[in-house]
């Protein structure tokens, strides 16, 4: 008896993301015994350009998460920010066409998952999944379906895909935007609210907070995350495609509840979320390695995916989870 | 009852001894035992934090214990999960409410339950049957195809137990049930619970209200800081004996304390005007009403009257249909926010539904009414002194100002969440409920505090079902019935005649 309680203890002592850090931790292991062309360098070197888009589009996602909400639409804009880009790159100077892209594309996409969740109270899950066909739509009707080639500079290739001095662009992207958005979750009174809103609406409403704006804002930081994901993808693929990040959202949906945000909201952090993602990144990666099939990538995520919820199901306290199986 | 007290260990229903249970650094339980006897309500009785619910969440297979034997009708059993003990007749009914909302009152009575399954699924007429079967024998009269979200408080209640009478259960176990009820619904309760002692189940009780103890309990067990001390028949047990066990040295004195209320200072000023305020719902009809700083208002009503309607749209939770609201001659918006910056701060009736969120820290939970910026970063070392400050000023019990708030027991959390109300300095306190689930010494603290916050210019409205908490309080007593405000009498006046008159819209 004293073994359970003792190992129960654990488990609510140790950061929800701990599971699949160790798991990542024993994949890297293994693949590095068996395949030992999997941590060399140039192999890491592609896990992490690989992870970047994701994790700059999982940590947007955690945001939206964290309230309870979700947002499908992720790898549509990141095909609608590239298209955006080339389009305008034809006209001004690549630079300040990374700067509009940005400011422009957030403010459509967060103006109009935001607006509807937050203000309007719609159901986040239907709003971006109708996002998530208008703007892969609106990609594909404005390159009428074809691949833009874009010279995107040095900026863009350094976010997406180049070095800055030893270090890959990609890399510094995603320590940027994760110690950002894991600094305003921590530190702030916004990021207090967000887990305060997803943890309990109500109660966060009586306390002063002004909830819909909080869920409006949420999807802005989505919008802008998904939005540097299309930028970074044209720096990665030097071409805008109408198809780009498409099934995107299952990969980032998947790595963000892997790394222990609940589905519910309330809980989670970015680190999981980073973890979450290159845990997934290094399984696609190691079945490529091995020569399976990249039909297999998508199966493997979904299967993570629901192994993630079944771990999330099972980690929670006995009373909770005998609640939540009462609910069934 | 004598015949009980010499009985063999072997006459138990349940029996439990040696309990131990740490949670990280707390030792919530430290070698605790317990003897339940078929036919009896055993009153659980102990401070906020003494391990009660803790205790019971043991024997209901909630959580397990790090040590200790747990017997049922002379089986040990150390039970995995809720279910397993069900399925051995002991149910827990919790301290929060675990029904569905959404589902009907037959499919909650019979959630994960065995019988009603057939090869092709549901059988949901023999369900609805068996269902009303149940109800019958609790005297509730109830449409069991409606969803039980629909029904008020009590109703709930009682569909919790008639949940573990479909069980089978010869143990039922009521964590704070009464904490949510009006005293005309308690009264109904005890008759069920009356009712069912006397078919030989053995019923655990939990309160923290001294005269629902001793009017319903035939044996005590009582719990200080995680520790057994005493246990007797309800024979020979007065208020007295339960405080001396319960309640630690220090705090020795709470029987008698009482609270002076004073007349309101000459010099009050008008704070808070309201005028023809009206909800949506039309719950709250035209409530009119000037409260003055230094003054302690107590709102009374009965169930459904509109008073936690009336605070709530007051302070801009639910939408405001008609009139307004002011603070110092300046109007107050209809927004939550506009509320708490204009000076209006709310301690919600319901806390896990209202004011708790459970999976944030303390610290968080604590300081959630109050702001910077939204981007301006927060000073963790601040923010610490100021929470620990409440902490010790409330007693909160808590090892850790960053564990999750979920690891306090119900009374503290409910400090935390007074705490987060004060913490803001409001100019209007609105209480309602505020010692739910609060154990008599923190209560007769609380009481202190909002005397001084009060004597310090601060206007206070409370909402109690409690006309003892009322009067105990108030300055002045104020009184809804349909929405309306049927009563405005300062406290040298109201009687209790005149209030229930009021109440019941007897009063001209
Ligand atoms: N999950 C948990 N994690 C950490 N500490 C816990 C947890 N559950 C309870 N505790 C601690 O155990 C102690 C006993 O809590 P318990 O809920 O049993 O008290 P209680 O007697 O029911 O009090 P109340 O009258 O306020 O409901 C408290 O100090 C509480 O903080
Ligand atoms: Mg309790």
């Amino acid at each position: 008896m004293s073994n359970v309680g003792l190992s129960r203890l654990r488990m609510t002592a140790l950061p929800p993301w701990s599971g699949v850090l160790m798991l990542l931790v024993l994949l890297i292991i293994v693949l590095a015994i068996f395949e030992p062309a999997f941590i060399s360098m140039g192999n890491v070197n592609n896990i992490i350009r690989a992870a970047a888009i994701p994790v700059v589009l999982g940590i947007g996602m955690t945001f939206a998460i964290l309230t309870g909400g979700i947002d499908l639409s992720v790898g549509s804009v990141l095909a609608f920010s590239g298209v955006f880009l080339s389009i305008l790159a034809g006209f001004i100077p690549i630079s300040l066409a990374v700067l509009v892209t940005l400011v422009a594309v957030t403010a459509i996409v967060g103006g109009i998952n935001g607006s509807l969740i937050g203000r309007i109270g719609l159901n986040s899950f239907v709003v971006t999944l109708a996002t998530l066909g208008v703007f892969r739509g609106v990609a594909y009707l404005v390159t009428n379906g074809k691949t833009q080639t874009v010279d995107p500079g040095v900026i863009v290739t350094a976010l997406g895909d180049g070095n800055v001095g030893p270090v890959p662009g990609p890399l510094l992207v995603m320590i940027v935007i994760g110690l950002i958005a894991s600094y305003v979750l921590r530190s702030t009174y916004f990021g207090r609210d967000v887990y305060a809103v997803g943890g309990n609406e109500v109660a966060a409403q009586l306390a002063g907070i002004n909830t819909r704006s909080v869920k409006m804002t949420v999807y802005f930081v989505s919008a802008a995350c998904a939005t540097l994901g299309g930028i970074m993808s044209i720096g990665r693929m030097e071409s805008a495609a109408p198809t780009a990040g498409a099934g995107l959202e299952l990969a980032v949906v998947a790595g963000v509840l892997l790394g222990g945000t609940r589905l519910s909201g309330g809980v989670g952090t970015i680190a999981g979320t980073v973890i979450g993602i290159f845990f997934l990144t290094c399984v696609s990666n190691a079945l490529t390695i091995i020569g399976v099939s990249s039909y297999w990538q998508p199966i493997a995520t979904g299967v993570l995916l629901i192994a993630a919820l079944l771990f999330d199901r099972f980690r929670l306290e006995p009373s909770r989870r005998a609640k939540k199986i009462k609910e069934r | 009852m004598e015949m009980r007290i010499g009985q063999a260990p072997g006459d138990t229903r349940v029996m439990m001894e040696g309990i131990s249970k740490a949670f990280g650094p707390v030792q919530a339980l430290n070698d605790v035992k317990l003897a339940l006897y078929p036919g009896e309500i055993h009153t659980l009785a102990g401070e906020n934090g003494s391990g009660k619910s803790t205790l019971l969440r043991i024997l209901g297979g909630v959580i397990r214990s790090d040590t200790g034997r747990v017997i049922v009708e002379g089986v040990e059993h150390d039970f995995p999960n809720v279910r397993a003990a069900m399925r051995e007749g002991v149910t827990v009914v919790s301290q929060e409410l675990s029904l569905v909302p959404a589902l009907s009152v037959a499919e909650n009575v019979f959630l994960g339950h065995q019988q009603v399954r057939e090869a092709r699924g549901i059988n949901w007429k023999k369900t609805q049957a068996a269902c009303s079967v149940i109800l019958n024998r609790l005297n509730l009269d109830i449409d069991t195809s409606v969803p039980v979200g629909t029904l008020p408080q009590d109703q709930q209640q009682l569909i919790e137990i008639a949940r573990a009478l479909a069980f089978e259960s010869r143990v039922i176990l009521l964590d704070e049930p009464t904490s949510s009820l009006e005293p005309n619904e308690v009264e109904s309760l005890f008759q069920v619970m009356r009712q069912l002692r006397d078919e030989g189940v053995a019923i655990v009780f939990i309160s923290h209200r001294m005269r629902e103890m001793l009017e319903i309990s035939d044996r005590y067990t009582v719990l200080r800081d995680g520790r057994f001390i005493d246990t007797a028949p309800a024979e020979g047990v007065d208020s007295s004996w339960l405080i001396e066990r319960m309640v630690l040295k220090r705090r020795a004195t709470i029987g008698q304390a009482s609270v002076t209320t004073g007349a309101a200072a000459p010099g009050r000023v008008q704070l808070v005007e309201v005028d023809k305020l009206r909800d949506r719902s039309g719950r709250v009809d035209g409530v009119s009403l000037t409260l003055f700083s230094g003054e302690i208002a107590g709102l009374a009503g009965l169930a459904g009257a509109g008073r936690t309607e009336f605070v709530e749209t007051l302070v801009g939770y639910r939408h405001r249909e008609s009139g307004s609201v002011r603070v110092l001659d300046k109007e107050v918006g209809g927004t939550t926010r506009d509320a708490v910056k204009a000076g209006l701060s709310l301690v919600p009736d319901d806390r896990r539904y209202k004011s708790a969120v459970l999976d944030m820290s303390v610290r968080d939970n604590l300081l959630l009414s109050s702001r910077g910026a939204p981007w301006v970063p927060r000073s963790k070392s601040q923010e610490g002194a100021i929470v620990r400050g409440w902490v010790d000023k409330l007693r909160i019990k808590t090892s850790d100002i960053d564990a999750p708030l979920k690891t306090l027991s119900g009374g503290n959390q409910q400090k935390v969440i007074i705490a987060r109300c004060l913490q803001v300095s409001p100019k209007l306190l609105i209480l309602d409920e505020p010692t739910r689930g609060i154990d008599l010494g923190a209560r007769a603290e609380i009481y202190e505090i909002l005397r001084s916050l009060a004597a310090e210019g601060l206007s206070i409205l409370t909402v109690s079902s409690e006309l003892e908490e009322i009067f105990q309080i108030s300055d002045r007593v104020l009184v809804m019935h349909a929405g309306q405000l049927s009563a405005d009498i300062p406290r040298a006046e109201a009687t209790e005649q005149l209030v229930i008159a009021a109440a019941t819209g007897h009063l001209q």
